[in-house]
């Protein structure tokens, strides 16, 4: 009896850690939906990472590790990748995973309907082959196929049979849209769409527990200092962003800490490489001066990017020299330098190029996509004034600039590009290759740049199976990139975290909030 | 009589109409929803095919008409954000508007009309002057930095108030919620009330001192008071009743306004009513959404325009117009 009772004493002491707590967070934008396939953002995969599960997951320093595979492997000589699934994991409603939800959701995550079928591109057919082993099968080897699906999660099939949910509907919603059914450590029990999502742990998780939240509530709140004022009151425990001009007030708060780092997304200045003539140009109608590559590198030399990023960006950010970060895989290291700022220099090449006088010119930039957007684009028009190229500055709201740059309407743009796949061919993809639209190439690549090596490179970068070959050719690209300046790349977006002091969290440069990782004390 | 109420509501429908019109026409500027919609790696294939799907390919009087034709049956689409039916989402919104505008607009009244006679009896006094230099404040100051500075003295620095949100609320019927039942529900209402309700006050404590001390000019105020009635009978009984007919009038257009300009009081706020939907619609370009919300803020505000349009005429035998067809 005695041996019952401590037995049972201390399987309640594991249950609820010391410190035990709720906690609130807030963020900018609530998810749109519930479901991991209908929309590929952050805000939505970010949260649905607390409650959804992939085959594979990224960890705390962003390396791929096992999530509901134990293990992967190659067949053959690149035919297919072969997981082996983790066996006794339950769905939130108690259901068992196993093979079919893999196929299940892999149907409904290459759906037509669906926003992640591009990352299925590569897959000819997915074959099941016993209850707990499925196979991708890839037209080309693809060593990258398991760190792309780290975002993929897993659906359980029965459930969404059960409430007509089999495919994502964008236009009209349907269950799994207000409702979640994951394998994740957290499922949602209420959720209240643009006000409250609340999240409680998952009893029969398969993982090891590390967090200390019994109940976890999120808010969305739109208002940068009223986000602010709830983070001060204590009436949430954590935000993000932290607006970056209130950062140093932050820091100097003995009941809050900001949590900085660097995000995966790089800030660049894009050029109108295939266009004929400038558009909105007082003097210069008639030529393109972009389309000469000196120009594009008197534009590179003539920005100051540490002057921005110590004003603008109050020492939060860091240069960027391509079109990934350090942080990314497949990054060239021996790259890394970004061209010096050096006014003289890009006179002379103005100069060279045919432009003693500079020219006037049009510069396009969203003024809430990016952190201080507007403000980096001042900075960089008056800069370019400084060598004699005279921008007019036109910000504009994300939902107009998008169209506008498809439209053609710019001489000069800003980019922010953050590689989904957390690898170096990813932006080679979408902004350098020449843009195709059946191969589905080079979709943001708005200004049409082209070089024939690079699209000779791509498709050998994404079957190469040998990692130093494979990286050799993404430094050549890279270098190619770099020589041809296709892009002006400036700085890597900052991550700027507020929590409560008792909190301890983990802050990934994906700019997901991983619930699990929370500790409260 | 008739004829003339049936003018006026064909008149009340015609405005709706325009308004919709120029509304729909607006919401080309707004921006493109399907960049919003899609993920970074969408084709441009799956941006036309959406495109179609939702019929934003369509000219745009094909697109206002569509819309109409769902209106008139109470259908308003689907919300591209939330992938539900628009007419759900602002059910479910509208009771935190309607208990913030209520509770601000019961405060901006009675403190309103309060201030107001004090100040007009004691109008040399040092409270009153103090009363009316503060009264400015209310008027000049914008909405948003009233908010942002009560947030910050109540939540922030003082740690009475809750920053954000409408605290605990409670289910009422199938769709009704509210906030009156629990105590962070009741603490959550104070500041956002406040501050929507403030320029009303103000407004309406400025009508009733100026009206009252036209009043309190009359001769009929003079020879009550020679007549030896009591101070307060004469100011509550017999002044301050003749200087509402303006003032309920003046209220009764300004609860338009607070329920219209609540938008503002909701963002800071983040108060979960209809007015933080409609930014949330424009910011993602939700055109169901908007289109919905400014066709019902149009019909309440045609609404009490056309009722009071009647009103007058009920009371006012002066503006009815002639039957050979006069001028109004």
């Amino acid at each position: 009896m005695k041996r019952t009772i401590f037995a049972f004493l201390a399987s309640t002491v594991v249950a609820l850690p010391v410190g035990a707590a709720e906690f609130t967070w807030a963020e900018t934008t609530d998810p749109q939906t519930m479901d991991p396939h209908a929309v590929n953002s952050t805000p939505v995969l970010g949260f649905l990472n607390n409650v959804y599960e992939g085959l594979v997951r990224r960890g705390k320093d962003m390396s791929v590790e096992p999530a509901l595979a134990t293990d992967w492997e190659p067949i053959g000589d690149g035919e297919g990748w072969r997981f082996t699934l983790r066996e006794g994991v339950t769905f939130h409603d108690g259901a068992e995973f196993n093979a079919d939800d893999v196929i299940f959701s892999y149907e409904r995550a290459s759906d037509e309907g669906s926003d992640t079928r591009s990352w299925f591109a590569p897959i000819s057919e997915v074959v099941k082959v016993d209850d707990y082993t499925v196979d991708f099968m890839t037209s080309a080897p693809n060593p990258i196929f398991p760190s792309s699906i780290a975002n993929w999660m897993i659906m359980d099939s029965g459930w969404a049979e059960a409430n007509n949910a089999t495919l994502p509907d964008k236009e009209n919603g349907n269950y799994a849209t207000i409702n979640a059914n994951g394998t994740g450590a957290f499922k949602v029990t209420a959720r209240e769409p643009g006000l409250r999502t609340e999240l409680m742990p998952h009893d029969g998780w398969w993982g090891d527990v590390e967090h200390n939240i019994t109940k976890a509530t999120l808010t969305p709140i739109q208002n940068p200092a009223t986000a602010l004022a709830a983070l001060l009151s204590g009436d949430v425990d954590f935000i993000n962003p932290v607006p970056i001009q209130d950062v140093a007030r932050l820091q100097s708060d003995p009941d809050v800490n900001v949590i900085q780092g660097i995000e995966a997304r790089i800030i660049m200045l894009g050029f109108p490489h295939e266009a004929d003539a400038l558009k909105y140009s007082a003097e210069t109608s008639d030529k393109n001066p972009f389309a000469d590559v000196r120009v594009r590198q008197a534009v590179a030399h003539a920005v100051n990017v540490p002057a921005i990023l110590q004003t603008t960006m109050r020492g939060n950010a860091e240069p960027a020299s391509q079109l990934v970060s350090p942080a990314m895989n497949g990054y060239s290291e021996g790259l890394s330098e970004r061209p010096a700022y050096d006014p003289e220099k890009a006179k002379a090449l103005l100069a060279e190029a045919g432009y003693p006088d500079g020219f006037s010119f049009g510069l396009k930039c969203p003024n809430n996509r990016y952190l201080n957007d507007e403000a980096v684009c001042q900075a960089i028009t008056g800069m370019l004034a400084q060598v004699g190229i005279t921008a007019t500055l036109d910000a504009m709201p994300v939902q107009n600039y998008w169209p506008e740059l498809r439209a053609d309407n710019y001489d000069m743009y800003l980019l922010g590009w953050s590689p989904g796949t957390f690898d170096a061919e990813h932006p080679i993809r979408f902004l350098a290759a020449t843009p195709n639209e059946e191969k589905k190439l080079g979709s943001w690549n708005f200004g049409g740049f082209s070089n024939a090596r690079v699209d000779e490179l791509l498709p050998m970068i994404q079957s190469e199976i040998d990692a130093d070959k494979r990286q050799a050719m993404l430094d050549e690209t890279a270098k190619i990139l770099q020589d041809e300046v296709a892009y002006v790349p400036l700085y890597v977006q900052p991550l700027v975290w507020g929590t409560r002091s008792n909190i301890e969290l983990t802050q990934r440069p994906d700019n997901f909030f991983i619930l699990r990782w929370v500790t409260v004390n | 009589m008739l004829a003339f109420v049936i003018r006026r509501v064909g008149q009340s429908i015609l405005v709706l109409l325009i308004v919709g019109l120029v509304a729909f026409s607006m919401f080309r500027f707004v921006g493109d929803p399907i960049d919003n919609m899609l993920g970074q790696e969408r084709t441009i294939e799956d941006v036309e095919r959406l495109r179609a799907q939702l019929g934003l390919d369509q000219p745009f009087p094909v697109q206002y008409f569509r819309f109409l034709e769902g209106a008139i049956q109470g259908n308003f689409g689907v919300s591209y954000r939330q992938g539900r039916e628009v007419s759900e989402i602002l059910l479910e919104r509208a009771p935190a508007t309607l208990e913030l505008a209520f509770v601000s607009g019961v405060l901006a009244i009675a403190i309103g009309i309060m201030l107001g006679v004090f100040t007009a009896i004691r109008r040399n006094g040092a409270t009153a002057h103090i009363i009316m230099a503060a009264s400015l404040i209310g008027v000049s100051l914008p909405t948003f930095l009233i908010g942002i500075l009560l947030i910050y003295l109540f939540s922030v620095e003082l740690g009475w108030l809750p920053s954000f949100g409408r605290g605990e609320t409670v289910s009422i019927g199938d769709w009704w919620t509210t906030g009156f039942l629990t105590e962070s529900g009741r603490k959550a209402l104070i500041l956002p009330a406040i501050t929507l309700g403030l320029y009303q006050m103000t407004l309406i404590m400025r009508l009733v001192r100026s009206e009252m001390l036209e009043v309190l000019r009359q001769d009929y105020i003079r020879f009550a008071r020679a007549r030896g009635l009591k101070e307060r009978a004469v100011n509550f009984h017999h002044a301050l009743k003749n200087t509402m007919v303006p003032v309920v009038t003046v209220i009764g257009l300004q609860l338009g306004a607070i329920i219209a300009f609540a938008i503002i009081t909701e963002t800071v706020f983040q108060w979960p009513g209809v007015g933080l939907l409609f930014i949330n619609a424009i910011q993602f370009v939700d055109i169901p959404v908007m289109a919905a919300y400014l066709m019902l803020i149009s019909v309440m505000f045609v609404g009490i325009n056309l009722l009071v349009d009647i009103l007058y005429v009920f009371i006012d035998p002066r503006l009815r117009v002639d039957r050979t067809g006069g001028h109004s």
